[in-house]
């Protein structure tokens, strides 16, 4: 599905994201964790066709996303506020992005209908427009918008965050869900217990490069906490940050 | 407390990222606003001069003890309209262990930094050094200035006061706007009252007894205490920041469903239009300047003009061409992410500005339609210059769009606002204003002006015409751009 080749970027020279080689095949639930600056954000933004690498490529079927569009087509993603617009309501956006799908109106209010218990009443019909949203429920428009594109590619960067308990499961469920169907997935989230749970394959991110690449066993939680949890003999408990980062 | 507040605010100013980084903007902002400036200290110096020229039956004193309140009903009516509020800047101190008055003292008080409290000085000192001075001695000069401190200090924490109310309710401010327009027409229309003696009665007094400049500066007092304990019992950011809690309904444009994918990115367009201050306020101004040609036409000397008819009806057709299409692409810059990433064609991009641009261009065409009065050849050159619009200007604009990469924060005003703005709307001036000219003028010098016309229109036909070309010419020219201007937007 995706394959990375050689991909370099470099900020004001300090290399924020390098990467030799990487693939991700059809159908695999893919979760991408790392400390802040770790570079996450810039390879979404790269494989996205947003950033232009320094050195290296990004292929999306076996075609680069650099100057095709093609991956448009089956590829769905949410990084952050910036990609709603704002002074639409949902409905609005919904119909926008489904009409970009060649999708009727009548389609997409069948889909929304199926997702009443993931937006729990604060969405749709409530006569705001998305910037009057909570962040939280942001998300749950861009994460729905995503879903109603029907992708075979979906991106989500930290989706988990912001959103309360009971929509952080239901997300988990949905995520399981439409891997099952055959949706390759890529999350990002500093949540270690979630993305062990949704994901097949872990990848961990240290300063731009990939030093971990794990399929999820029992054992994967515990490995990633041991990680993460660099120095808590040597500083006391509540340094222990990014566990508890965006909750 | 208060020192570290305001070093905070000057940093904030020159950090801010739409300060304007490049010398070349601040320059030309530095230049406008001298030259503002100049211009009032100008007519301030020669107060006297005009005063004679407008009333020449009064005495000088007289006359200018007259305008002074006539001034300051202007000026409030124009606070009202571009005064902007200090308000949210003082959202992360509120938790902070800082006592209440302070913060509420330093926030009334930064309100004094506008640029309406510098103008009656400008305007009305040099008068008052010239000839109140000179005439009636220092005791009494020195009781014009402060009454006129005392005046603006009122008429400034009157009109916050009355912005603040109003953004809680909108009904304050069209009842106020209406008791001002009431007070104007009751003076210059009906002449029931007369502000010039109302003011005279006031100055006048002043004259002889100079103690009674205690009174506008006990006015202007209570007004700030009244704006002091406004808001210090309302130190709620929901209640200080200007959101109104209102139903707001999806829509949809039919017509535009006709036009399938392209339809559907001018639909959003216009919603950003319609739902956002600044860009309202762009197509506001547009629609204002369809009046633009009754200041010319009804000129006699500049009636014959066809150079000044070029000019204009270039402005009326194509205003919104400029004053929408310079910041092309910012507009979108909260979302423009998104759209990269998701289905939109760049082609249907691209078209759907060229539609959006058409559909306004021909509206002001046809609004224009009316000042065939002033003779056909009018609405001829008018129509001209409305195809030059459609088939040159909205090119050229879309051109210089893929140049520019600053952000545009939606949700501000568009007066003073100088978020955006970088060199790519200064330079994009020259072509699309001068362009029309460098083909129009030679013809004229050479004794054929209608040739020059023609030669126009079909330029204009020329561009309609060949627009796909166009766009695929834009659209490879945006694909080099692309990275730069979306890192740009994403540059909060």
């Amino acid at each position: 599905m995706i394959q990375i080749k050689d991909l370099k970027k470099v900020y004001s020279g300090v290399i924020v994201v390098n990467i030799p080689q990487l693939e991700i095949r059809k159908g695999e639930s893919v979760g991408l964790v790392g400390n802040n600056g770790a570079g996450k954000t810039t390879l979404f933004r790269m494989i996205l066709d947003l950033i232009r690498p320094e050195t290296g490529e990004v292929l999306s079927n076996n075609e680069p996303v650099a100057g095709h569009e093609n991956w448009k087509n089956y590829t769905a993603s949410y990084l952050d506020e910036g990609f709603l617009i704002d002074y639409l309501t949902p409905e609005e956006y919904f119909y926008f992005i489904g009409g970009l799908h060649q999708q009727t109106r009548a389609h997409v209010d069948d889909f929304l209908a199926g997702y009443a218990d993931f937006f729990n009443g604060e969405i749709l019909k409530k006569g705001k427009y998305i910037r009057d949203l909570s962040k939280g429920n942001q998300t749950k428009v861009g994460i729905a918008s995503c879903l109603l594109q029907q992708p075979e590619f979906l991106m989500l960067d930290e989706p988990f965050a912001n959103i309360d308990p009971t929509t952080q499961f239901r997300l988990k469920n949905i995520l399981k869900d439409v891997n099952k169907k055959g949706v390759t997935t890529l999350v990002s989230s500093h949540d270690l217990n979630h993305i062990t749970d949704v994901c097949d394959r872990i990848l961990l991110m240290e300063k731009g490069k990939l030093i971990k690449d794990i399929a999820t066993s029992s054992s994967t939680l515990a490995e990633l906490e041991k990680y993460f949890a660099i120095g808590e003999t040597t500083v006391p408990p509540a340094a222990k940050v990014d566990e508890e980062e965006n909750h | 407390m208060i020192s570290t507040f305001f070093s905070h605010e000057l940093k904030a100013f020159w950090r801010s990222k739409n300060t304007g980084k490049s010398i070349a903007i601040r320059i030309v902002m530095a230049v406008l606003i001298l030259y503002l400036l100049l211009n009032m200290l100008l007519v301030g110096f020669f107060l006297d001069k005009v005063l004679k020229h407008l009333f020449p039956n009064d005495s000088l004193i007289f006359s200018f003890c007259g305008i002074i309140l006539i001034y300051y009903l202007f000026e409030l009516f124009s606070r009202l309209q571009l005064q902007e509020l200090p308000t949210l800047r003082v959202q992360p101190y509120l938790q902070l262990p800082i006592k209440r008055n302070t913060i509420v003292g330093y926030l009334a008080l930064t309100a004094m930094f506008s640029v309406f409290n510098l103008w009656p000085v400008i305007l009305f000192f040099p008068f008052i050094f010239k000839v109140v001075l000179h005439d009636a001695g220092g005791t009494v000069a020195l009781a014009f200035i402060i009454s006129i401190f005392g005046i603006s200090i009122f008429n400034n924490y009157l009109a916050l006061y009355i912005k603040r109310k109003a953004n809680l309710n909108g009904w304050i401010f069209l009842i106020v706007a209406a008791v001002m327009v009431l007070i104007g027409l009751a003076d210059f229309m009906w002449h029931i009252i007369s502000i010039r003696n109302i003011s005279y009665l006031f100055f006048g007094n002043l004259m002889h007894h100079p103690v009674i400049a205690r009174v506008p500066v006990l006015l202007g007092a209570g007004m700030f205490y009244l704006n002091f304990l406004y808001l210090k019992q309302n130190l709620y950011l929901e209640e200080l920041s200007a959101k109104k809690d209102k139903y707001k309904s999806s829509t949809e444009f039919p017509i535009l469903n006709y036009f399938g994918a392209t339809g559907d990115l001018v639909a959003n367009e216009i919603k950003l239009m319609l739902r956002n201050k600044r860009p309202r306020s762009s197509l506001v101004m547009s629609l204002l300047f369809l009046f633009y040609g009754l200041i010319f036409y009804g000129k006699p000397g500049l009636k014959d003009s066809d150079t000044f008819k070029v000019f204009i009806g270039m402005f009326m057709t194509g205003f919104f061409i400029i004053s929408y299409g310079q910041f092309m692409y910012s507009w979108q810059a909260s979302h423009f992410d998104g759209l990269m990433v998701s289905k939109v064609n760049f082609t249907n991009f691209l078209k759907g500005k060229y539609l959006l641009f058409t559909v306004a261009s021909t509206a002001a065409f046809l609004l224009t339609i009316p000042y065939v009065y002033f003779g056909w050849h009018v609405l001829l050159i008018h129509f001209i210059m409305y195809l030059w619009n459609l088939g040159v200007s909205i090119t050229i604009v879309l051109y210089f769009a893929n140049r520019n990469a600053k952000r545009i924060d939606l949700s501000r005003g568009a007066s003073f606002n100088w978020e955006g703005v970088g060199a790519s709307q200064l330079l994009l001036g020259l072509p699309l204003y001068i362009a029309p000219f460098i083909i129009y003028i030679p013809f004229k010098i050479w004794g054929h002006p209608n040739l020059g016309l023609a030669l126009m229109a079909a330029i204009g036909v020329a561009g309609i015409l060949t627009r796909n070309y166009w766009i695929q010419v834009l659209e490879a020219d945006f694909y080099k751009r692309k990275f730069t201007i979306t890192e740009g937007f994403r540059n909060k």
